[in-house]
């Protein structure tokens, strides 16, 4: 009896001294990791990557590839997009970046005054280096270091070519773009027409979308305009899903030659569908890692020159997914 | 009791020292946590500030190129000492989370003093467009500042969120501990106390119940207390009270055991002795024979020898009954009267005894039989050797408080060292009579006087014996119980 008692006791005491003892472990245990007081090393560069529509699959990619680079090289990233592509707010992370005193800044080009005005006065007084990606601005008006990207005028040619092998040499080409074109746009357009010129038969018509002049201000006002269209490219990537639904509310898709960029979000889906013949594809990832690249050798050697006229990533087109 | 003592303390401490080490640690905890939290909140604040005095900067910036006094100067002044002082404290955050937002916002706040710097330079200079110029992009820096804080302190918000998130579930947790340590603590005091009091009553209830059966008279258990402390020391003396009264009591039951044989035997002794009285003559019987034959002899006309017959069968009697007691000298005097008879008639015309008797002495008490063994002795030594015989004077005479008894007579005498002798009632022996008579009645004189000083001898070789024996008038209230016996 005794005994039973004093077993039932000890027993009650284990388990008692048991769950203190887990307890005041789980009180005092800190495991939380709060992180490090930066040991800043004051030769990490900062690096800032900005551009539109950071959502964006492509612009993504090129986010990826720039983290990966700049992980790789030691390179403190910060990426800094907006959403949608609001060039007042794009233009003032610009600017914060600038105020920031950051190392260098790698950016979407924007085909804009402001933009213009801020790389190449603030910028430079900053002593900040600006690169751009994906798309370029003139080199003389931004004094941008150098550029990251595919070469917009090849890929316009790549594009002319493979119209003229699914169409043939005659017919009604629409070349899609913004009112004011972008730098870019109007490289691919250079691009297009540098081939096409040598088709007679071929009549290329520039609408830019969102100009009152011609009368188009929206895809709608295309259809309208140019029955006779053959063909659409998509030089401004943007509109090529409003297009292709609008074609489908009046009759069929299929006899359209349509060709677009990957910037398009649905352009894969498009094209898988069976809707538009062609994608662009660019190489995004190399972008991102190519501009980390290059900014970093930039900021650690200072003085190796950088090609001002560009470096150019991959284009291809794709026009079955299944081949890819 | 030292070591109760020590027992209790020991328990006292032993519980302070949990006391301590609990409060210790929660103390220690508390502290630890709310300087985390402190230290946080401080960023905050500080964080806060950087951006609220550059807010202030370039109002006061603006204040200066509206009305560039020197009073607003030096609030520039003041505004801009204070953000670089902040700028080094928001450095010292960095950490590896909010490195490039917190390099971003300390940088604009440099940004906006070298801005500031610069719109007052130009103002200073006179160009005043170029310094409002400048005021502008200080405020858009400003602005940038303000953005740059939120989203800083958003990231700081994120890194910490864990720790918010742990402190909360920490103080759930430290509820669940404070209440496991309750329990632990009040059972372990419990199990302490009960444990601690058993060690020390134990021993008690031990020595009590060995307590209650030595009142009960069991004397034969061990008492026993299985502890080190003060009631060993209790139980060790109670052990050995018990082993002494155990020994105390078998002594005194053998002691009693033993008197009582004793008793039952002297009573056997008595009865036996009782016995053999019976079966001796009768007394009695001997006085009454003795008178029959004074009787018959006087009938027969032999008067003399019926006297004499008639004096033995009274000597014997007093003898029988007044050995023990003191009686009236006469009384005693009648006696010797008689024994002198006795004597006469055997000593005839040898035997002269004369008597000088003050008749006023007679109602004296002396102790019975003592005038006879003298006379006797007397007889012995004077009369008997001598062909002549001889003669003997009794006397009772008055003395200052005594009655002084002399017995005199005109033997041969004896020796100053006999004297002695028999004055100190030595034993003495005498190839004639009786010497323990003479110093038997000497003992016993002493005896009843209470005093040494009860007998006097005067004597010369050839020139007699007196013997005196002093009586006192008034003995001091001493009776006198005679034990001894005549010889």
């Amino acid at each position: 009896m005794r005994k039973l008692l004093i077993l039932m006791v000890s027993a009650v005491g284990l388990f008692l001294f048991y769950f203190t003892f887990q307890a005041a472990a789980a009180v005092f245990y800190t495991d939380w990791d709060l992180p490090d007081a930066g040991e800043q090393d004051e030769n990490v560069p900062r690096v800032v990557l900005i551009t539109n529509e950071t959502d964006h699959p492509f612009w993504r990619d090129v986010t990826a590839g720039a983290e990966k680079k700049a992980g790789e090289l030691n390179v403190d990233l910060d990426v800094s997009g907006i959403y949608g592509s609001n060039t007042e707010d794009f233009l003032r992370k610009i600017e914060i970046a600038i105020y920031s005193k950051v190392d260098g800044i790698i950016v979407q080009g924007l085909d804009n005054e402001k933009f213009k005005e801020l790389t190449k006065l603030k910028a430079a007084s900053y002593g900040i280096p600006v690169l751009t990606v994906a798309h370029d601005v003139p080199k003389e008006e931004s004094l941008r270091k150098t550029y990251i990207g595919s070469d917009q005028f090849e890929a316009g040619e790549l594009l002319a070519r493979e119209l003229l092998k699914d169409m043939g040499t005659t017919g009604e080409v629409v070349l899609m773009m913004d009112s004011e074109p972008e730098y870019f746009q109007r490289k691919r357009f250079e691009g297009v027409e540098h081939v096409l010129a040598g088709y007679p038969d071929i009549e290329m018509i520039e609408a830019k979308i969102g100009d009152r002049e011609q009368g188009l201000s929206t895809v709608n006002d295309l259809l309208n305009h140019f029955p006779q269209a053959t063909s659409f490219l998509a030089v401004n990537a943007s509109f090529t899903e409003e297009l292709v639904k609008e074609i489908e509310t009046r009759r069929k898709v299929e006899p359209y030659y349509i060709y677009t960029f990957d910037e398009e979000r649905g352009a894969y889906a498009l094209l898988e569908s069976g809707k538009i013949d062609g994608v662009v594809q660019q190489s995004p990832e190399d972008m991102g890692q190519l501009s980390v690249e290059l900014m970093s050798d930039w900021l650690q050697k200072d003085s190796q020159p950088l090609d001002i006229e560009g470096y150019f990533t991959e284009v291809s087109i794709i026009k079955d997914l299944s081949s890819q | 009791m030292k070591h109760l003592q020590k027992k209790i303390w020991l328990l006292a401490i032993v519980v302070l020292i949990i006391m301590v080490i609990i409060w210790i640690s929660l103390t220690y905890y508390n502290q630890k946590m709310q300087d985390q939290y402190n230290q946080i909140l401080e960023r905050y604040l500080v964080m806060n500030e950087l951006n609220m005095i550059s807010q202030e900067t370039v109002t006061s910036l603006n204040a200066y190129l509206l009305d560039p006094s020197d009073a607003n100067y030096r609030t520039i002044e003041r505004r801009k000492n204070r953000m670089r002082q902040l700028y080094e404290e928001v450095t010292a955050f960095r950490n590896t989370d909010n490195e490039s937002e917190l390099t971003n916002y300390t940088n604009l706040t440099v940004s906006l003093v070298e801005m500031t710097e610069r719109s007052v330079n130009f103002q200073i200079s006179g160009e005043i467009e170029t310094a409002k110029s400048a005021l502008n992009e200080a405020i858009h820096i400003a602005d940038y500042v303000s953005e740059m804080r939120l989203s800083v302190i958003d990231k700081e918000l994120r890194t910490y969120d864990i720790f918010y998130r742990e402190m909360i579930d920490r103080s759930e947790k430290l509820t669940e501990l404070g209440v496991w340590l309750l329990i632990t603590i009040i059972l372990m005091l419990l199990f302490f106390t009960y444990w601690f009091s058993l060690r020390i009553t134990k021993p008690l209830e031990k020595l009590t119940e060995s307590a209650k059966r030595l009142s009960k008279g069991q004397f034969d258990r061990e008492i026993e207390a299985d502890s080190k402390d003060e009631t060993a020391i209790l139980a060790g003396t109670f052990e050995q009270m018990r082993i002494n009264i155990n020994n105390l009591f078998i002594e005194t039951k053998q002691k009693a055991r033993l008197e009582a044989e004793l008793q039952k035997s002297k009573y056997l002794l008595k009865e036996s002795q009782l016995l053999s009285l019976q079966s001796q003559i009768n007394p009695h019987f001997l006085f009454n024979t003795l008178n029959t034959l004074s009787k018959k002899a006087y009938i027969e006309g032999s008067e003399e020898t019926s006297d004499l017959l008639v004096s033995i069968a009274d000597l014997m009697r007093y003898n029988l009954r007044h050995m023990d007691k003191p009686t009236a000298l006469h009384e005693e005097l009648h006696v010797l009267k008689q024994y002198i008879q006795i004597q006469k008639a055997r000593y005839t015309d040898r035997l002269t005894f004369i008597t000088e008797i003050d008749e006023t002495c007679l109602d004296i008490q002396i102790p019975g039989m003592t005038l006879q063994p003298i006379v006797e002795n007397a007889i012995i030594h004077a009369v008997e050797p001598s062909e002549d015989g001889g003669t003997i004077l009794f006397r009772v005479r008055h003395a200052l408080n005594h009655v002084v008894i002399e017995v005199e007579d005109d033997g041969p005498g004896m020796t100053e060292e006999k004297i002695e002798m028999l004055k100190d009632a030595r034993a003495v022996t005498s190839e004639k009579g009786n010497g323990i008579g003479f110093k038997n009645v000497v003992q016993r004189l002493k005896l009843f006087n209470a005093s040494d000083d009860v007998v006097d001898i005067v004597s010369q070789p050839g020139q007699g014996t007196k013997i005196s024996l002093y009586i006192l008038k008034e003995r001091s209230g001493q009776t006198y119980d005679q034990s001894s016996h005549s010889g």
